[in-house]
């Protein structure tokens, strides 16, 4: 039995009004809790679909290029001083910079050209564990990705064009390759093309440990890809480092569009909550002047009586921040169900937010109580006992 | 301005001159005229006169709850009408015990917590030896079987009981009484009378206003008050 006895007593003796105050802070808490989980679940799933796009950011030699069209006709780049990437030293220093964790594919490539059935056609060297990563969409339609060092995955158009099937073989310098899968028909460039091993492609057309380009897949959710950009330029001097702007913004959009809506909502919910506790501790403290006037009379501080309000109103708010939520934690799950969205969503219940709810709610109903709690502190002990 | 002092050998409580006003519809009121009391230590006074004669504005300032306009107010020789608001709250608190007539005690705490609200100022949680001294007081006034029951579980006379078990535990060495039995029947009246009756041979002052004059009897000295002033 201590100071607290007395908040704590007295809140179950008006049990019905803190059920009220509690019910308002926990249905708050709950939406607050469920939107918060359920725009994460949404905000990793749009980033993955965005993802499944394709990259975001381009790391490539400089080079003087011109692009040149007439009419609306792509006449192609004029290419001067084309100079290559160091596969293993680009790979590693993006790998390397600050903001790592936000990259989720790094995935270096060689281009080089080759004739096939006297049609010219370009081969792409990829490493096909990120290429896959970075191209969810890919549906292999024949055969299977290749695993082998040989292996060719073709793409749907080239295949037809050059009637390639699974087993055929293609030369390429003098090496000779396979056909081992065959894309379906993706709407990109990854129809006209066959793609091998990023080492074999190196291999075969003498240009060992080189790259055309590298592509990096960054996931934006929070992540400021300006910041990203700049660590690359940092680590990669003298490498251009183009973004595409669109999909970034896009993601960024996204992202922080749930977010606003989120923290609006969430406001105005909180902001409501306050106010109940507010007025309801303002008329308490008209109620409970007797009792005031009791715990003056016994040698209460203006400061003990004061706390007394403060600890009921945070009493409530932390019993509502812990139900509010556990509970939003389960109604996240419904309303990802609904949305049909519950596929696949992994939600982690994380103990420190669940104690930082809590004390956060602690703090703001305190603070709603705090003019309440003022008046209530300036009783004097002769008024509040000459009402009676 | 007439003052009429009352002296007794060396008073642990002595007020002098002790001036009061309010403002009733505007109109000021002078509820103290004046007033000078002494009380010694184990000493029972009452305080008696009609409505409006000042004897519970009286009582509200010599223990603390009403800061007097004027005169002094001395406990053991401090001056308590300049003394700081937490000297004034360490006395509360300690020395001084104030009952009302409707016990004010609070409706949502037993008998035992009630008793030992003095106790529960801070986050200090309530010892075993002052739990125990709890259970003592209400032996004492005949409620040891009645600890864990809440206010509205006891009759009036048995939440007054409460209200001095709460007095005694804190050995406060001045008991202010506001009409204690004023809201009782007789024979619930003469219970408590009798409890109040015994607090000045274990040398706790008892200063206590009432209507009664068969009850102001039983103190040691009674003090008619009319208008303002003692008479």
């Amino acid at each position: 039995m201590n100071i607290l006895t007395i908040a704590l007593r007295n809140a179950r003796k008006k049990w019905v009004r803190t059920l009220l105050l509690l019910l308002v802070f926990t249905l708050g808490v709950v939406s607050i809790v469920a939107l918060g989980f359920v725009s994460r679940v949404v905000g990793e799933g749009l980033e993955k679909k965005l993802v499944s796009y394709g990259a975001n950011i381009l790391v490539s030699p400089k080079s003087e290029k011109l692009t040149v069209s007439y009419g609306g006709f792509a006449l192609g780049d004029m290419l001067f001083d084309v100079s290559y990437l160091d596969e293993a030293s680009t790979v590693a220093k993006i790998d390397g910079i600050g903001l790592r964790q936000n990259i989720s594919v790094i995935a270096p490539k060689l281009v080089v050209m080759d004739r096939v059935k006297d049609t010219a056609v370009a081969v792409v060297g990829v490493r096909f564990e990120q290429e896959k990563l970075l191209k969810g969409y890919w549906l292999v339609e024949q055969g299977e990705v290749p695993t082998r060092p040989e292996g060719l995955l073709v793409g749907s158009a080239a295949a037809a064009k050059l009637g390639l099937k699974l087993g055929d073989a293609v030369p390429l310098g003098k090496h000779s390759l396979v056909v081992a899968g065959i894309l379906a028909p993706t709407g990109n460039e990854d129809d006209n093309v066959l793609l091998a091993h990023l080492a074999t492609v190196q291999q075969a057309t003498g240009r060992h440990g080189q790259a055309n380009f590298v592509e990096v897949a960054a996931l934006c959710s929070g992540c400021p890809i300006d910041d990203i950009v700049a660590q690359l330029a940092t680590g990669l001097p003298g490498v251009e480092i183009k973004t595409l702007r669109n999909i970034v913004e896009q993601r960024m959009y996204s992202v922080h569009f749930v977010k606003r809506l989120i923290l609006s909502v969430s406001l105005v919910i909180l902001l409501t909550g306050c106010s109940m506790v507010g007025i309801s501790m303002l008329s308490a403290v008209n109620e409970r002047k007797k009792e005031i006037g009791i715990l003056r009379s016994l040698g209460f501080s203006r400061q003990a009586v004061f706390s007394i309000f403060c600890a009921e109103a945070a009493s409530i708010g932390l019993l509502a921040g812990v139900v509010g939520y556990v509970a939003g934690y389960a109604v996240s799950f419904r309303i990802l169900a609904v949305l049909e969205l519950a596929e696949g969503a992994v939600i982690a219940f994380e103990p420190l937010h669940l104690l930082a709810t809590a004390l956060v709610l602690a703090l703001l109903t305190s603070l709603a109580s705090l003019f309440p709690a003022w008046k209530a502190a300036a009783i004097e002990p002769s008024e509040a006992l000459v009402t009676l | 301005m007439s003052t009429t002092p009352l002296t007794s050998p060396s008073p642990i409580l002595e007020a002098v001159g002790l001036t009061k006003s309010f403002s009733q519809d505007g109109e000021p009121t002078q509820a103290l005229k004046g007033v000078s009391l002494s009380v010694a230590p184990g000493e029972f006074v009452s305080l008696v006169g009609r409505s409006g004669s000042g004897k519970s504005t009286m009582l509200s300032v010599l223990s603390t709850l009403l800061r007097p306009d004027a005169g002094t107010l001395a406990y053991k020789g401090q001056d308590l009408t300049t003394a700081t608001e937490a000297e004034v709250n360490a006395l509360r608190h300690g020395d001084f015990a104030v009952i009302f007539q409707f016990h004010y005690l609070l409706p949502y705490l037993t008998a035992l917590e009630n008793t030992l609200l003095p106790f529960m100022r801070g986050l200090r949680p309530v010892s075993a030896g002052q739990r125990q001294r709890a259970l003592e007081c209400l032996e004492r006034v005949g409620l040891a079987d009645k600890a864990h029951r809440l206010p509205g579980q006891l009759s009036g006379g048995e939440q007054q009981r409460v209200a001095i078990a709460r007095a005694l535990v804190k050995e406060a060495r001045v008991l202010f009484a506001d009409e204690p039995t004023g809201s009782l029947d007789s024979a619930t009246g003469a219970t408590v009378m009798e409890l109040l009756g015994q607090l000045p041979q274990e040398g706790m002052s008892v200063v206590m206003v009432t209507h009664n004059e068969d009850y102001a009897r039983l103190a040691g000295r009674m003090v008619r008050m009319e208008d303002g002033l003692v008479v």
